[in-house]
Order: structure tokens, then C-alpha cells, then sequence
């Protein structure tokens, strides 16, 4: 009965969450501390949070930061446009849609990460392999939404349209493309959490561009705390991505 | 959709193929010829589009390898091994995490927040802690498909329809059996469903970890060939891959069971 | 006082010469709601003999369900108390059979493992259980459907499969709460024949929890008639009309002459909680834009 009424309350499991995650960050330190941690594997979390302004200024972090965002902004810009092109196009041509999309779902659910190396050979080793590899990643995703977005346009409305004698061009811009918008941006915000992830991910794999390579590079001269640090900084990256696309994702449900 | 595919599939035989059908094959044969074309016309450097002849002779020349089994198998170890360990683990928080209000409201949020950041970024923490064998692979692996399972478990065991719980209580079944006879069956779609995204996020995370150092699995066999520049066979291990994988998530959606085709 | 009507209007039946099987006592229960602390049955009393078939009846809103959860266990902290051949209970009993109002049929166990899944629970094998609840499948007409999944069933079938599945578990007593509530008329009639049928044959202590008034009296040796909130027990009506009943039983004089009793005190009730949900609902805060 109590454990569910604070279940209800709003601060309490809040404090609980971070209270749990500091408790837990104290006891790593002890552990290392008192030589039940090897130190040498991991480091103090004192030590980490001493080396984060050391590896921002050294390591340029503001600038591989812009980076790996250039990246993430170019990939996003590619998987939008091309994803919803093509999501438009399957969806107006439904005999290509028949054809294909069972296709692209398979490819949704290939490790398409892994051609990076071919990718490599093709672009060479520079931001166009990054952006290329976010791309590919981020792309089903919209493709298949903005096709299921489209299709679950309310009939209704589609009468609605139809009553007013509109063209096929007015139709897509008036009625179908914003009753489709929530659900296109599903989609949208998946490709582009996948394109970061393949951005990121990459970027340590090839050890070139920003934050992906941060981690490869002090990883490989053994800077412990730097790598925690790096760790640390990417994931509050990523936080702060997610956050905010969930956000616009809620505000623009009720409008469909 | 599928469907569509598969009738009209089963009926070519008698030369009346569907216009689906007819567009599929429209569209290999020019991916096909284009590919041909371009790779004979010599406007690319000669390896980067290799002759569909030379990436098929790749092809058969990987599966008929014996060294390629070797390199299947530890990459098949560690993907398994991710699999029971991120798994089980992940079902366990799942559950824990979904029975409990409390316990869902304050530590589910970090859950969603480390779900998608890039897990190979921990490669070299893992390196540390289990050395560079193939422990350190299954390591992330194992991370990656922690999440997805973990969350689906989750809010699959929210979605659970009151009304069964209240069945298994009445007929007075003890926890372990309202655990497996009420619970995990009436989450088998959402679970089923987390099984088949860890199973692709393990499969990327394992054979990333492998392409940046190891010297064993598929992944292993992808890097060594790009830094032999030997291009067909980078093809052919990319396709074999996909394949593979591309089957393994359709093997995993099928375990859903037969009852579920009509389900209201 | 509404115990010594129930004990009362009891007097003189035939079943009442045998001891009761199952005993209600004084059982009051209390919700906390938003607007303060909300009964939802109070001080509520009765018995069913063995072999005895007896319908609650009352209003929507009346703590029927609360009063089926409560006798089925699945509710506690309430006070009073419920004994069952004599021995008190709390939680779920295992000589207490459930049919819920809900669709409660397992998705991913075929008609036969629904059925045998009581029997699965007490640990019977497997092959003595499939055969026990074989009996159980025909005995509510669904031969030949063993082995189909819920999904392939229509709603009266799947409903069918619940009762087999709590008959299954042999109960001293059945109790279901609104078991017809979402099927429609023609098949509400004939499930009822149905299960008026088994009821006979087996000899099967029931309380069947209703609204429906048709029902209650086409069924029931007696009917208790529930008020509006907090539940109470406002009558108890014996139904003296022939055994083996059918749905046909619907059209004689005798079956209306209750009908319209039952109607009488149960539209009083109806009205009144018609006219507190109306005046609750006006000065309940509007929503919020």
C-alpha cells in the first residue's frame, strides 16, 4: 500500500532514481578506494569528474562536439528528405509499395553498420563515410512510417478533401502530409536516433571526427578517466537528443 | 503485403505472375544490369563495383570454406552468450521493473536514456574488464541487448489484461505459477518482440566489437578483407551477413505463436 | 435487519432444510474515492444451500461486482465474515469456482488447456487433467473444439470455455458475476438454458450476480434484490416456478407476476442512483480546457 502510494508521488521516485545512482557512484569510489576495485580498470569516479575540464580543454571537445553535430545535422537532413520522398512516393504508387516494402523492413532489421568498410573504400576516410553511414542507418525507419503515416490518414478526411474537389498536390500539402505529420515524425526521430548512434559509433570505429574518436583516442593512450570522462560526455549527448525529440514528438501528437 | 507476395509466388508456376511479382523481378534485373554495366564499363576503380559473377564466386567460395565455420561459430558463441546473459537479465529487470510502481518511476528513466546511445563507445571499457578474447565481444553484446528487453519486458507486463491475473488468483495459483502460466505467456508479443530487437542490436554490437579488434568471427573476416582490399569478398560477407541476420529476425517474429493470427 | 429479512423470506423453502453451504455475514466494504469514503456494500447477509441456485440482483452501481470480488476473495479489508461449509475464509478458495463478466479466456492455451488449467494449478498430470477436462468441454457443448484457440471461438463460445474451466476445478460453489453481460440477446437465452442445464444435472450450488431481471428469475430458486449504494439487501423473493426450466419459461403469467415485483423494488433503486450519478455529475468541477 505504501510502496504504491509513493509510487504515485512525483518527487519521491525521482529522489529515490538519483538518490540510488549517487549511493552507488560513493560506493565505486569506496570500493576502489579501500583496493577491492582495481584502479587500474576502473577509475575513481572523483578521478572522472577531476579529468572532465582537463579533457574538454586538451582535447578540444567544443569543437569535436560542432563536429559530430555538422554530422548528425547533415544525416538528418538526407534521412528526412529521402526518407520521406520515397515513403511519399511508395505510398502514391502502391504497386511499388506492394513490391518493396517487405524489403525495405528486412533491411530495417539488417546490421547495415557493418558496411562501414565498404563504405571506406567508397567515400575514404572523412565525414562523408560518417554522414553516409548515418544515412543508410536512419533510413527505413522513415521510409516505412511515413508510408504507415500516409495509409492511416482517416478516411473521413480524405472525403473531406475530395468534397472540396482538391488536386492531388493540394491533397498530399493539406490533408494527408499533416494528418500524417505525428506519425511521420516517429519516424523522423528514430532515423535520426539511429543516425546518431551509426555517427557515433563509426566515428570511434574509423577513429576520425568527434566525439567517437575522442573515446578511440584516449582509450588507445590509456587515459582511464579521460575514456570514463569521454564515456560520460557522449552519453549526455545522446540524453539531451532523445529528451528533446521526445518532446516535440509529444507536442505534436494531439494533432493527430 | 507479404502475403500478396507469397500467393502469387506459389502460383508462377503457372506462368500467371502477379504484377507485384513482375515488379520485383523488373527491378532485380535492372539493379542487375546497372550493377553489371557499371562494373565492366570501368568508370569506377575497377574493386569498388566487382562483376556479380566475381562477388558469386565469393559467395560460394566463403560457404564452401572450412576456416569459415571457425569464424561463424565464435561469433555465433559470443552472439548466443549475449543473448542468454543480456537476456535473462533483461527479462528479470523487465519484470521487476513492470511489477513495481515505484521501482518503474524512478530507474526506468535511465533505462531509456542509455537505450540509445552507441554501445560500441563502451568497447574499450569492456577491453579492460574482460580482455580482448571473445568474452569482451559478448560483453557488448550483452549491453546491447539488455535495453530492448529490459524496456519491452516492461511495458509488456503493464499491458497485461487485469482480468487474467484475476483468473490465476482465483484458481489460487502460487507466484511461480501466475509467473509462468499468467505472466510470461500473456506477455509473449512484446517479449518475442524485445528478443528480436536485442537479438539485432547484439548482432551489431558483437560484430562492431569484432571489426575494431579481434582476430577471430565474422566481423574479424569483414575488417581483414577491407585491409587486404579484397572487395569481393567484403561483398560476400556483407550478403552472407545480412542473410543470416535478415533470417534470425524473421525466425524470432515467427515464435509468435499460431493463436495470434486471428486474435479479435 | 436486512440479515433477518433474508433469514425470514428463507423459511419454508425446500432447500432450506439442509444447511447453508455457503454464509455471508454482515459484510460491509469501504472504498476511499475522491469525495470521502464511499461504501459500496453494507452490512450484507445471505446463504445459499447446497444445490441451491440463488441470484443477486440490483442496479448498476450497487457493489454487486465489490460483493463478487469479495465472496471470490479477490478483494480485502472489509469487515463481516464468509464461511464456506462452515470454515471461515479469506482469499481465494479453492470450493469457490469464478465466471468473470470480462472475456477471461488465456489467449495462447487452446480450449482444452483453458479448461485443464485449474487441474494444471493443483498439479494433476498431464494426461489425467486433458481427460478430466474433456468432460467438462462436452459437458458445455464444445466437443469437436479442443484443440482451437479463443481467437478462433466466438464470444458465447469462449465464455462457455470459462464456465468449463471453473467447473473443471470441481467448486462446491459456482459463482459468476454478469457471465452474459457481453453477449448478445439470442445468445444470452440459449447460454442460459445452458447453464441452467449443467446447474441441474450437477447438482451445482450457484450465486449468479446480474442485472438483468429475466435472467435472475429464469434461473434462481431465489432472488435477492440489492439497493442502490451502499448495498444493502432490500428483498428477498423465493421463485416458485417449475424445475427443468427453460428460456420458454419467459412467456407464462407466474414468470411475469415476478418479473413485475422484482422491477418494482429494483426501479425504485435505479432511479434513485439515476437521479445521484445526475446530481453528482452537476456538481462535480467542469473539466479543464
Amino acid at each position: 500500500m505504501t510502496a504504491a502510494a509513493l509510487g504515485k508521488s512525483r518527487i519521491f521516485p525521482l529522489f529515490l532514481g538519483l538518490g540510488t545512482l549517487v549511493a552507488a557512484i560513493l560506493l565505486i569510489e569506496i570500493l576502489i578506494r579501500i583496493g577491492a576495485i582495481n584502479r587500474f580498470i576502473v577509475p575513481m569516479p572523483s578521478e572522472i569528474a577531476e579529468s572532465i575540464p582537463r579533457v574538454i580543454v586538451e582535447e578540444n571537445v567544443p569543437a569535436r562536439f560542432w563536429l559530430t553535430i555538422k554530422e548528425a545535422f547533415w544525416a538528418s537532413i538526407l534521412v528526412t528528405v529521402v526518407g520521406v520522398g520515397l515513403g511519399a512516393l511508395l505510398h502514391r504508387v502502391q504497386l511499388l509499395r506492394l513490391a518493396t516494402e517487405t524489403w525495405i523492413a528486412a533491411l530495417a532489421s539488417a546490421p547495415t553498420v557493418l558496411m562501414y568498410p565498404l563504405f571506406l573504400v567508397i567515400f575514404g576516410r572523412n565525414a562523408i563515410t560518417i554522414v553516409m553511414m548515418g544515412f543508410v542507418a536512419g533510413l527505413p525507419p522513415v521510409i516505412l512510417k511515413t508510408i504507415e503515416g500516409l495509409a492511416g490518414t482517416r478516411r473521413v478526411l480524405v472525403n473531406v478533401g475530395r468534397s472540396f474537389k482538391l488536386t492531388q498536390t493540394q491533397m498530399f500539402w493539406k490533408i494527408l502530409f499533416p494528418a500524417a505529420m505525428p506519425t511521420i515524425f516517429v519516424g523522423v526521430r528514430l532515423g535520426l536516433i539511429f543516425a546518431l548512434i551509426n555517427i557515433v559509433g563509426v566515428e570511434f570505429l574509423i577513429n576520425f571526427g568527434g566525439l567517437g574518436q575522442l573515446i578511440n583516442e584516449l582509450a588507445e593512450r590509456y587515459d582511464l578517466a579521460g575514456t570514463y570522462a569521454a564515456i560520460c560526455f557522449v552519453i549526455l549527448v545522446s540524453v539531451i537528443v532523445f529528451e528533446i525529440t521526445e518532446r516535440i514528438e509529444r507536442w505534436l501528437r494531439p494533432a493527430g | 503485403m507479404a502475403e500478396t507476395g507469397r500467393l502469387t509466388r506459389s502460383r508462377s508456376a503457372a506462368l500467371t505472375m502477379g504484377p507485384v511479382t513482375l515488379l520485383r523481378v523488373a527491378i532485380i534485373v535492372a539493379i542487375v544490369v546497372v550493377w553489371e554495366a557499371t562494373a565492366r564499363s570501368g568508370l569506377l576503380y575497377r574493386d569498388v563495383v566487382p562483376s556479380l559473377v566475381v562477388i558469386g564466386r565469393a559467395v560460394v567460395g566463403q560457404v564452401l570454406e572450412r576456416e569459415f565455420y571457425w569464424h561463424l561459430g565464435w561469433t555465433g558463441v559470443e552472439i548466443g552468450g549475449a543473448l542468454v546473459i543480456g537476456g535473462l537479465s533483461g527479462l528479470i529487470v523487465g519484470l521487476v521493473l513492470g511489477g513495481s510502481r515505484l521501482l518503474s518511476s524512478s530507474f526506468e528513466s535511465f533505462l531509456y536514456y542509455l537505450g540509445p546511445t552507441p554501445k560500441i563507445i563502451f568497447f574499450p571499457v569492456m577491453i579492460m574488464w574482460f580482455g580482448v578474447g571473445p568474452s569482451s565481444k559478448a560483453a557488448l553484446g550483452t549491453i546491447s541487448c539488455f535495453f530492448p528487453i529490459a524496456l519491452s519486458t516492461a511495458a509488456g507486463m503493464r499491458q497485461i489484461d487485469e482480468i487474467l491475473i484475476r483468473v490465476g488468483k482465483s484458481f489460487r495459483a502460487n507466484t511461480w505459477q501466475m509467473v509462468t502460466k499468467i505472466y510470461l505467456p500473456a506477455m509473449r508479443h512484446p517479449i518475442i518482440n524485445g528478443v528480436r530487437l536485442g537479438l539485432g542490436v547484439a548482432i551489431i554490437g558483437t560484430l562492431l566489437a569484432e571489426t575494431k579488434l579481434s582476430n577471430r568471427g565474422i566481423g574479424f573476416l569483414i575488417i581483414n578483407s577491407y585491409s587486404t582490399f579484397d572487395m569481393p569478398r567484403m561483398y560476400a560477407l556483407l550478403i552472407i551477413l545480412f542473410v543470416l541476420a535478415i533470417g534470425a529476425n524473421a525466425l524470432v517474429s515467427r515464435l509468435g505463436g499460431i493463436e495470434n493470427i486471428r486474435r479479435n | 435487519m436486512p440479515a433477518a429479512t433474508a433469514r425470514s423470506e428463507r423459511s419454508g423453502a425446500a432447500v432450506a432444510a439442509a444447511k447453508p453451504i455457503l454464509v455471508v455475514e454482515e459484510v460491509t466494504k469501504r472504498f476511499e474515492s475522491e469525495d470521502g469514503i464511499l461504501t459500496a456494500v453494507d452490512h450484507l447477509s445471505l446463504d445459499v444451500a447446497p444445490g441451491e441456485f440463488l441470484a443477486v440482483i440490483g442496479p448498476s452501481g450497487c457493489g454487486k461486482s465489490t460483493l463478487f470480488n469479495v465472496i471470490g476473495g479477490l478483494t480485502d479489508g472489509y469487515e463481516g465474515r464468509i464461511t464456506v461449509a462452515g470454515e471461515t475464509v479469506s482469499g481465494p478458495h479453492p470450493s469457490i469456482g469464478m465466471v468473470f463478466q470480462e472475456e477471461s479466456t488465456f489467449p495462447w492455451r487452446t480450449v482444452i488447456e483453458n479448461v485443464s488449467f485449474p487441474l494444471e494449478i493443483a498439479g494433476m498430470a498431464k494426461q489425467e487433467r486433458f481427460e478430466r477436462a474433456r468432460h467438462f468441454v462436452s459437458l458445455v457443448g464444445l466437443n469437436g473444439f479442443e484443440r482451437r484457440y479463443p481467437a478462433e471461438l466466438s464470444g458465447g463460445m469462449r465464455q462457455r470455455v470459462s464456465l468449463a474451466r471453473s467447473l473443471a476445478s470441481e467448486p462446491k460453489i459456482l459463482l459468476m458475476d454478469e457471465p452474459f453481460a457481453s453477449l448478445d440477446e439470442q445468445t444470452r437465452l440459449l447460454l442460459g438454458d445452458k447453464v441452467l442445464q449443467i446447474q441441474q444435472e450437477l447438482k451445482q450450488t450457484t450465486l449468479l450476480i446480474t442485472h438483468n431481471i429475466t435472467e435472475a428469475v429464469q434461473m434462481a430458486d431465489r432472488v435477492l434484490v440489492m439497493t442502490y449504494r451502499p448495498g444493502r439487501v432490500k428483498r428477498m423473493v423465493k421463485i416458485d416456478l417449475p424445475r427443468p426450466r427453460t428460456s420458454e419459461i419467459v412467456g407464462s403469467e407466474a414468470f411475469g407476476r415476478y418479473v413485475a415485483q422484482i422491477w418494482s423494488d429494483l426501479r425504485e433503486e435505479a432511479s434513485r442512483g439515476m437521479r445521484e450519478d445526475e446530481s453528482r455529475a452537476l456538481h462535480a468541477p467542469e473539466h479543464k480546457k
